[in-house]
């Protein structure tokens, strides 16, 4: 016998299975499918919001047109489903804040801010950044 | 002792002859204090002793006996039948090859351990007449909780992003490499984060949590995972020096 006849065959495995509820019957594999799926619709939103200040950039009258177009119902409904998708990013983000209050990494002295407060601040920016760009589109500054 | 009869679905899968794997089902005479392994054992030397399923300790340590008891990953020998009501079915950790019956392929699982370096590293050691590396118990505390971890891979089991992204490092591991990061003594904190910041780290989770929950040792898997994220972003951004030697 040859000594790569020797060798063992591998055995027969039956392949991997998903976790049981995955992905919509288990309320925690729901929440991290509603997670991934806020990707989409914020960028949605951001298409949008790319288009207005586009329009906003061309002068009043794709202005006014662009808002006119916003006012429609079903944008109004579209605009509400990617704002619901945002706030439970933002609160998933958020919620995530709470596992990551690190002291340090062994040796290497503590940054000058609480870990917290560096790690929620990129999100704290994105979010009023967001929330001055719907206060001029929604006319509250112009 | 009172006994109790209770009907387990146990999944089978015998690679000669099955296809596929197939739930089988068995009436077992359970004494009151008996756990899950202790029907699993009793199936296999009174019923059927084909049945296969690892075991060790019977006490929560080793971490072998991990398997799914009514969708949920558990160590079988901390599960107590006078818990469940009705059929009980158990089932391999889901995320894994079945070998056979109750019993996974554990290779990736452990490669993935090795591949965040679970050691001290440091650049030079000590003679050993300097004496041993001191510790206070702060810094100690800083990683206690991570070092539980017993490698049951339940956590494996629970996690969704494996479940879509077979290649994700993974809770344990990543948990394991975040302890030794925090650990005063240690310098290989860049060498691992080569791994734990790649395309298949730790910003493929996005926190699902399901890991701390099924943990039996009360590790917080997915807080190592979030704060090796922090830690990498503070690199990135230099907040934070990188240690390493290399």
């Amino acid at each position: 016998m040859s000594a790569h006849a020797a060798v063992p065959q591998k055995t027969r495995t039956a392949p991997a299975r998903a976790p049981a509820g995955f992905p919509f019957s288990f309320y925690r594999y729901r929440n991290y499918v509603a997670f991934a799926a806020t990707s989409v619709f914020m960028a949605i939103g951001c298409v949008g919001l790319l288009e207005g200040l586009h329009a906003l950039g061309k002068g009043p009258e794709a202005w006014n047109a662009w808002l006119a177009e916003m006012a429609r119902p079903g944008a109004l409904a579209l605009s509400l489903v990617v704002l619901a998708f945002t706030l439970y990013f933002v609160f998933r983000f958020g919620w995530v804040g709470r596992k990551i209050g690190a002291g340090r990494v062994g040796p290497v002295p503590r940054p000058p801010l609480p870990l917290p407060v560096l790690g929620v601040a990129p999100v704290g920016g994105f979010v009023t950044l967001w929330l001055i760009l719907l206060a001029i589109l929604g006319g509250v500054l112009l | 002792m009172q006994l109790r009869k209770v009907k387990f679905e146990v999944l089978r899968f015998r690679p000669e002859q099955d296809e596929k794997p197939v739930f089988e089902s068995y009436d077992v005479e359970c004494m009151e204090d008996w756990v899950v392994l202790d029907a699993l054992n009793a199936i296999k030397d009174d019923i059927d002793p084909t049945l296969s399923h690892r075991w060790s300790c019977r006490m929560g340590v080793c971490g072998s006996c991990g398997m799914l008891v009514n969708g949920r990953p558990v160590l079988t020998c901390a599960a107590f039948v006078r818990n469940y009501s009705g059929t009980i079915r158990v089932e391999p950790l889901s995320n894994f090859p079945i070998v056979r019956d109750l019993v996974v392929e554990l290779d990736g699982f452990v490669e993935k351990i090795k591949s965040v370096k679970p050691w001290i590293i440091r650049k030079l050691e000590k003679d050993v007449a300097e004496g041993e590396y001191r510790q206070s118990p702060e810094q100690l505390e800083e990683f206690k909780q991570f070092s539980m971890c017993i490698n049951c891979a339940l956590c494996y089991a629970a996690c969704p992003v494996l479940a879509n992204e077979p290649e994700f490092v993974g809770p344990a591991a990543i948990a394991l490499g975040h302890r030794y990061n925090l650990d005063s003594r240690d310098e290989g904190n860049a060498e691992r984060f080569a791994v734990l910041d790649s395309h298949d780290g730790v910003y493929a989770c996005s926190y699902a949590n399901e890991c701390s929950q099924v943990c039996p040792k009360h590790v917080d898997p997915a807080m190592a995972i979030q704060q090796a994220k922090l830690t990498d972003f503070l690199q990135w951004s230099h907040l934070l020096p990188k240690r390493s030697f290399t």
